[in-house]
């Protein structure tokens, strides 16, 4: 195994991880918050909310722009 | 002649008797059809745009722009956020997050793209089929709709 694969095993394994945490994050009476939850958090006060929208919008620039 | 109870012109049943003969539901749905219909047009068109092109950039501001200006002026009844995170629970995600900022920020320092290419030079191949670039910059948008409405 090169270690260009286990960069790539490494991102699988970060983002599955993720994707487990939120399925956890929905069962009922689960106390790991859902994406929506803890970016819903972070965007109650305004500069918190310009930011995640200043970071989306970052997103798309630099996957669809650039 | 005592013709005033007959229902005739705009005095219609519909309205007399305080339902709409358009209800709400289907408009909405006819809605929510028609800016579906405009965003995968909009996605389709973005997606076919070159890299590094400034009709590229612009296809990106429209929608932050739009959705800034809506989240704004016009902001959508929003999902309540939660008053307080568990602690425990939100660490999970911390570790997460920052095992991804970390995988990432090791190839940018690096600039070894050869045996440690970064998330960005992984997923920009993938977005090479314009159905592919077009579904992406569709989803891209719904999440902005999504962050919009927290």
């Amino acid at each position: 195994m090169s270690t260009r694969d286990i960069t790539i095993v490494g991102f699988i394994i970060v983002i599955a991880a993720m994707f487990t945490l939120e399925f956890l994050a929905r069962r009922p009476g689960s106390r790991i918050p859902t994406v929506g939850q803890w970016l819903g958090y972070l965007m109650r006060p305004r500069i918190g909310r310009v930011l995640v929208l200043l970071g989306w919008w970052w997103l798309g620039w630099h996957y669809f722009a650039r | 002649m005592a013709t005033n109870d007959i229902p005739g012109g705009d005095d219609r049943v519909g309205r007399r008797s305080g339902f709409s003969l358009w209800p709400a539901h289907r408009r909405n749905r006819v809605r929510t059809a028609v800016i579906g219909v405009v965003l995968v047009g909009y996605a389709w068109a973005a997606g076919a745009t070159e890299p590094f092109s400034t009709i590229s950039l612009v296809f990106v501001l429209i929608p932050g722009v739009i959705l800034a200006a809506i989240a704004v002026a016009w902001p959508p009844q929003r999902i309540p956020p939660p008053e307080k995170l568990d602690t425990t629970g939100m660490f999970y995600w911390v570790i997460a997050v920052a095992a991804l900022f970390e995988w990432e920020a090791s190839a940018w320092k690096d600039d070894s793209l050869p045996w440690h290419p970064s998330l960005t030079d992984l997923i920009n191949p993938l977005l090479g089929p314009h159905i592919v670039k077009s579904a992406a910059i569709l989803l891209w948008i719904m999440v902005g709709w999504a962050l919009v409405r927290r």
